[in-house]
């Protein structure tokens, strides 16, 4: 009887788990069609430079005196009006010469502000709440410290607010380090699909893109309409998203608006990175479902690919429950074997590898990309798929865990810096290409650089 | 033995998988990514500029052909040559298949064919139906009649898109642009781009609001009226306000809030726009409207006869500037993009740019056109 029952509920959850990861890999195969398909994909690049509010760039810091000059040098040289430019680099509480640093960029550019924060609690997201009560732009753009935005990126972000039905638009990020380890290898391959592959596809089809928290930026009346940032949440990014689609705001998706991010060279950074995003991701999901399914905002589709982007996270375990189902049922005489269950499992699992990109969606974006070589790194997506898939697992027992026996989960977590320091913002050619000619309020001329 | 085979094969393309991966490991191992230009700023005439300072590395570095004779400097550059010449006139019909420079002023008659870029530190006027490749103009520029232009056509003066010419690219000018009849083009940018007839006067239409629709307008008991139901209008917050369905209005608009209409919006003719809007479908602005805001619309966009815009216009699909059309600001040059075709007609002038994901197009403004405007 309890052998019936346990192949029973085996079957159960391998058919759930089959089903589960179908609907996924349907709509990464989707996605991934769709985005190669689209002649024209949905962008504004034509009306860049023909909008400009007043933006306020928000950086949050704390010990980042490797990294601070290169993107302080980086913003001065944006072709962004200095008149209607204003940055605040939030430096929370640092220990190292960070504060110095930027003091030595404030006193040169009167449209840096710092904030040095002593007190108050700690993290990216308290920085920003505190930051933004301060900030005097109309749209506020986020980097984080370690990025280093090109000379016409705030421009790009800021023309879709043009739509006055977008809260918050989100640029890409490209990893700069992609030789650095492995794991950085093939975290860029993931974010080439995330990014030119995935957000692409989802704007051009009308849902909304998913705001990143850096290289990005929002518009400050939204901000103040759904109540700010979510100090308590540990993806901010992922939280305001859902808040502003639930008040009827979509963020809009700019491909050409790219920065170079530093990516986790080591699978303990890259763990705690994925285990802080998995965590505030599922948090997203349980607060906004309800609401999500209720709202008078969103079309039938649109819920439906909330849902989809909130519990996609729930895809490691499913698989993992699907193994041991599978398993067990390999392991009991009585079981009638029916090999094409765990097949579909086993192929649907290896679709959604890495960061829950497939196959499909990392050739298109390398194909579109012209990164042939590091499409060749697929096969030792492998590893990444195996330690992915058990830092989901981890981090969401944990989560599931601390939910209902109400135990404090994990805090906070800073990713690692590995780039070192220039001090003279020069990383990346970040200076190389300030402009000499007289700063144009328009600047949609040519203007001569010292490349020229 | 088939077991064996099989075995053998799995094996093989077992490992082929892996060592082309690893091979591709050891290639980008250690190296930084280089793919972004840091330094990228996006410039509207960036191509005629582009090719002016190519031009002038070129002329200073390459080798000067032996058979450069007086008058005429000839440099070799790779399969291709460049003629450097103090002024020139072509006669009709003359076909030039080297990338040509002309210090001083530069005419072409009738059907002429130039395969390579031109560079013209004068004036220049190009014969009706002639074919070129781009064009880089430092003083005047006047492409004639049925001209084609492969790729751009960029003038530091004033330059004139001669009617039924077409250009498969950007046209640019740091004074002024004149788009004629019939003429088609990718995008158009200047300090002021006007079709034909601007100077011509205004069509007057003098009909005194009889009432206005003031929105946004929140009072939920509020009956419908001017085709506007309250019912229909939430609040987004941040002073936004969303209207679930078409939106026609009868009486002339004042929109106070920026504003998005999840169905088609119009608005009749003296409206004032001082906030964005944005349609899920189309957009139909009202004659001598005033339209402060920008507009966006997820299908087409429509500016009835003498309307003024002030900021940006995104149209989904097609758009059409009317008769007498008006964009411009101070500060910053305006702007309007469709992702399907664009249709200006006569009397418009914009100061900024516009542009098509598809084309551009300069129409004489038909009569009935006009007569249903002035009715």
């Amino acid at each position: 009887m309890a052998v019936t029952l346990l192949i029973g509920i085996s079957y159960v959850i391998i058919g759930f788990a089959v089903a589960f990861l179908l609907l996924y890999a349907i709509r990464h195969y989707y996605l991934g069609y769709s985005r190669l398909r689209i002649e024209h994909p949905k962008d504004s690049m034509e009306l860049v430079g023909f909008y400009m509010p007043r933006v306020t760039v928000l950086i949050p810091m704390h010990n980042e005196e490797r990294v601070a000059a290169d993107i302080l040098k980086a913003l001065v040289d944006s072709d962004y009006d200095w008149e209607k430019l204003e940055v605040i680099p939030i430096n929370d509480r640092s220990e190292d010469k960070t504060q110095e640093i930027i003091d030595g960029f404030s006193k040169r550019y009167p449209f840096i502000q710092p904030l040095h924060r002593t007190g108050g609690p700690s993290g990216k997201p308290a920085a920003l709440v505190e930051a933004c009560e301060r900030a005097t732009g109309e749209i506020l753009v986020m980097f984080d410290a370690d990025y280093v935005p090109g000379r016409a990126v705030i421009k790009m972000l800021v023309t879709p607010f043009a739509d006055p039905e977008v809260g918050a638009s989100m640029g890409r990020v490209v990893p700069h380090n992609i030789g650095g380890s492995l794991l950085s290898g093939l975290l860029s391959l993931e974010r080439s699909a995330g990014y030119q592959g995935v957000q692409q596809s989802r704007f051009n089809l009308g849902f909304t893109a998913q705001f990143g928290g850096t290289v990005g930026a929002v518009r400050a009346a939204a901000l103040e309409s759904v109540g700010g940032w979510n100090p308590q949440s540990l993806t901010e990014d992922t939280d305001l998203t859902f808040a502003l689609l639930l008040n009827g705001w979509k963020t809009a998706y700019v491909n050409r608006a790219e920065c170079y991010e530093e990516v986790p060279q080591t699978w303990a950074v890259r763990r705690r990175q994925l285990s802080r995003w998995v965590t505030g991701h599922t948090e997203c999901l349980h607060n906004y479902w309800p609401d999500l399914m209720r709202s008078r905002f969103l079309t039938r589709w649109e819920k439906v690919d909330a849902l989809f982007l909130l519990a996609m996270y729930w895809t490691a375990p499913m698989l993992v429950l699907g193994w041991v189902a599978s398993l067990l049922l390999f392991f009991i005489p009585e079981a009638h074997q029916t090999p094409w269950l765990p097949v579909a499992l086993a192929f649907l699992g290896y679709q959604l590898f890495s960061n829950q990109a497939t196959f499909l969606e990392i050739g298109v974006a390398s194909m579109l990309d012209g990164t042939r070589i590091r499409s060749l790194l697929l096969p030792l997506n492998l590893l990444n798929f195996f330690a992915n898939t058990g830092a989901i697992c981890n981090a969401l027992r944990k989560f599931y865990w601390n939910r209902v026996w109400g135990s404090g989960g994990d805090g906070w977590y800073k990713t690692h810096r590995t780039r070192g320091a220039s001090g003279d913002g020069s990383a990346f050619g970040g200076g190389a290409g300030a402009a000499v000619a007289t700063r144009s309020t328009t600047g949609l001329y040519h203007a001569r650089t010292q490349r020229d | 033995m088939a077991f064996l085979l099989f075995s053998l094969f799995f094996c093989a393309v077992f490992y082929l998988h892996f060592s082309m991966a690893h091979r591709a490991w050891r290639k980008i191992k250690g190296r930084e990514s280089a793919e972004l230009d840091m330094g990228y700023v996006r410039m509207e005439d960036y191509f005629g500029q582009s090719f002016r300072a190519k031009l002038a590395v070129w002329i200073k570095t390459l080798p000067r052909a032996t058979n450069s004779s007086t008058g005429l400097r000839v440099f070799d550059k790779g399969n291709e040559r460049i003629f450097v010449a103090g002024g020139a006139q072509y006669p009709a019909g003359r076909k030039e298949r080297e990338i040509l420079v002309i210090e001083g002023d530069f005419a072409c008659g009738r059907d002429c064919d130039f395969e390579k870029e031109v560079m013209v530190k004068g004036n220049c006027a190009i014969g009706p139906d002639t074919q070129m490749q781009a064009l880089a103009v430092d003083g005047t520029l006047h492409l004639g009649q049925g001209s084609r232009v492969r790729r751009w056509a960029d003038a530091v003066k004033h330059l004139t898109v001669g009617q039924d010419t077409v250009v498969a690219s950007r046209v640019t000018s740091r004074t002024s642009i004149e788009f004629l009849p019939g003429a088609q083009a990718l995008s158009l940018f200047a300090p002021e781009v006007f079709t034909e007839g601007r100077h011509e006067n205004e069509l007057q239409i003098e009909v005194a609001p009889a009432s206005v629709a003031q929105l946004p307008h929140l009072d939920k008991d509020a009956k419908a009226m001017h085709g506007y139901d309250p019912a229909k209008l939430f609040s987004m917050g941040g002073n936004t306000f969303l209207y679930n369905g078409d939106l026609h209005l009868t009486a002339p608009l004042h929109l106070r809030a920026p504003f998005v209409v999840r169905g088609n919006f119009s608005c009749p003719k003296e409206s004032l726009l001082e906030a964005d809007v944005k349609a899920y479908g189309s957009i139909a602005i009202g004659a001598a409207s005033v339209v402060k805001g920008n507009l966006t619309a997820g299908r087409d966009i429509i500016l009835k006869p003498n309307t003024y815009f002030q900021g940006l216009l995104h149209a989904g699909a097609a758009m059409r500037l009317s008769r007498g059309v008006r964009g411009l600001r101070d500060k910053l040059p305006v702007a309007a993009y469709a992702a399907g075709v664009m249709t200006v007609e006569s009397n418009v002038v914009v100061n900024g740019k516009l542009a098509s994901a598809q084309r551009v197009v300069a129409v004489s403004t038909p009569v009935a056109w006009l007569e249903g405007a002035r009715a």
